[in-house]
């Protein structure tokens, strides 16, 4: 049979965002693929330098991705905090820490749900967005706002937690946390779901290695890569936090990597939550930026790079962010080739781009 | 015919995204899921403008997603309804005049209900929803199909699509 070419996106309903994949098939099997980004470019990294001070800037990078708002916030401003030369307190530290591991839990359970939908698992879709909710009640309780947050300022965070609300978000994640290890199980010894990501798409160490894939992917190959381990802007070693890996590599493996990690944050938030300490949740800042720095936060996709540069006035010279799914697209490119098309939309999701993140 | 009642019943969902940060779409996401529950309405989401009523469009319309939006709006058999989710559908929102932005959905198709906020909360979306059902039944009730079919095509510039 001859060769077929079949689109995959820009618009196609197991795509939440566009971006397009041109697959050419022989009998269902692809045998070369062509990769289109760049549909979500809007100007950001410009309109950073040209647009908005210092001040208001963190309100413009939230914007750049939905999912995980509060990293590039945290990734911003602890650039600038380094270079206005601020000393946070260890409370507004603990409860960024929440808010960030809150949101890797949501993040991650939409990812997991939505490789469910794509290989036909309906049910598990439905139940795992149910408890995905419960996150986010919890974070709307915390921070005001379903998604968009705005939670991190300049010198702290936007709003104390009470003795009330703590006791009733303890009480929650504690319900909330057998479910989750039975989600756990159920990723990890239904059959039917097996059938069809045991084995696909998979990634060996040495070309994990090759390629510089990060976060979970990177983890699940047994990769033992993680900016919160290896860089310290938070007192992750105070609460709790396991680098978690996987061997095997393939979709299933990228999945339990992330149900590992959704249990260790929540462990995590536990934690904060009974060891809180006391004090002021913001300080008041001086000056101006001046001066170069970088940052590596950890996204729920992977390490997120922020490049600052300013020259002492309100407008920065040059913002730089490198995200997670830029470094995680050139390995897809070699995976597909020989894969069937049937898994191509399992393993595209398995790799939870994010476009509006790459393109910015 | 009781076409129009049973437009009614189950109203199909195109969803694109022209640009927005993600938030939007996961919403309409949560709003899928069990605790919202938007199929209540009969409501899916179907990848295909062909058969799809209401077109939800989300973000400030990018100029390399102006042409694909164009497209799937001329694609979708009338009746059909138009959905700007968003702040920045709504004219561009923090991403106004930016250089690759086309600052909202209005400036490229006609637009019926606006949802704001940013994000909208999912009750709000389902509200949207809700309200251009009824006003898909209207539309249903004027034309059957489009009578100044290259007035409009004139008007969106679409001669060669």
């Amino acid at each position: 049979m001859g060769k077929i070419t079949i689109p995959f996106g820009s618009q196609h309903v197991a795509l939440p965002e566009p971006v397009s994949f041109l697959f050419d098939t022989q009998n269902e099997i692809i045998s070369d693929v062509h990769v289109n980004l760049g549909y979500v470019h809007r100007g950001i990294e410009k309109a950073a330098i040209t647009k908005f001070d210092y001040t208001n800037l963190a309100f413009l990078l939230t914007r750049v991705c939905g999912l995980c708002s509060i990293t590039h916030a945290s990734g911003y401003i602890h650039g600038l905090e380094y270079l206005l030369n601020a000393e946070i307190s260890k409370r507004a530290e603990y409860l960024r820490m929440l808010v960030i591991e809150l949101d890797r839990m949501h993040s991650h359970l939409l990812a997991n749900g939505h490789v469910a939908e794509v290989v036909g698992y309906e049910n598990l879709f439905m139940q795992t967005f149910r408890y995905r909710e419960k996150v986010m009640e919890i974070l709307e309780r915390l921070t005001g706002n379903r998604v968009q947050f705005d939670y991190y300022t300049i010198g702290g965070v936007r709003r104390d937690i009470d003795l009330e609300d703590a006791k009733e978000i303890k009480k929650e994640l504690l319900e909330l946390k057998p479910k989750l290890e039975k989600l756990t199980e159920f990723f990890e010894t239904d059959y039917t779901f097996g059938l069809k990501t045991k084995n696909i798409g998979k990634i060996t160490k040495e070309m994990a290695l090759e390629y510089g894939v990060v976060g979970p992917i990177a983890r699940a190959s047994g990769v033992k890569t993680d900016a919160r381990a290896e860089y310290e802007y938070l007192p992750y070693n105070e609460i709790g936090y396991k680098l978690q890996t996987r061997k095997d590599g393939d979709v299933l493996a990228r999945n339990l990597v992330r149900q590992d990690e959704i249990l260790n944050s929540l462990e995590m938030c536990l934690n904060i939550l009974d060891n809180l300490p006391e004090g002021e949740i913001k300080v008041k800042t001086k000056g101006r930026p001046k001066g170069e720095v970088f940052v590596r936060v950890e996204a729920p996709r992977g390490e997120c790079f922020y490049y600052l540069k300013g020259n002492g006035s309100k407008i920065f010279e040059r913002v730089r962010i490198r995200v997670p799914t830029y470094a995680n697209l050139p390995i897809l490119k070699d995976l597909f080739i020989g894969e069937k098309y049937s898994d191509a939309q399992a393993i595209v999701l398995s790799f939870d781009p994010c476009m509006s993140c790459t393109a910015r | 015919m009781k076409l129009n009642k049973f437009r009614k019943k189950s109203p199909w969902i195109l969803h694109y995204n022209t640009g927005g940060c993600n938030g939007c779409d996961i919403e309409i996401l949560a709003s899928l899921a069990p605790k919202y529950d938007i199929e209540r309405f009969g409501a899916l989401n179907k990848g295909n403008p062909k058969q799809a009523d209401i077109l939800l469009v989300t973000g400030p319309v990018t100029k390399r997603c102006k042409d694909v939006l164009r497209r799937l709006y001329l694609q979708m058999p009338e009746p059909k309804v138009v959905v700007a989710m968003g702040a920045c559908g709504h004219g561009g929102g923090v991403f106004r005049n930016f250089y690759h932005v086309e600052n909202g959905v209005d400036n490229i198709i006609p637009v019926d209900v606006w949802i704001p906020g940013c994000a909208p909360r999912p009750e709000a979306l389902i509200d949207g929803i809700v309200e251009a059902i009824e006003i898909l039944q209207t539309k249903s009730k004027e034309k059957e199909y489009i009578r100044n079919h290259n007035e409009i095509i004139d008007k969106l510039g679409a001669k060669d699509d």
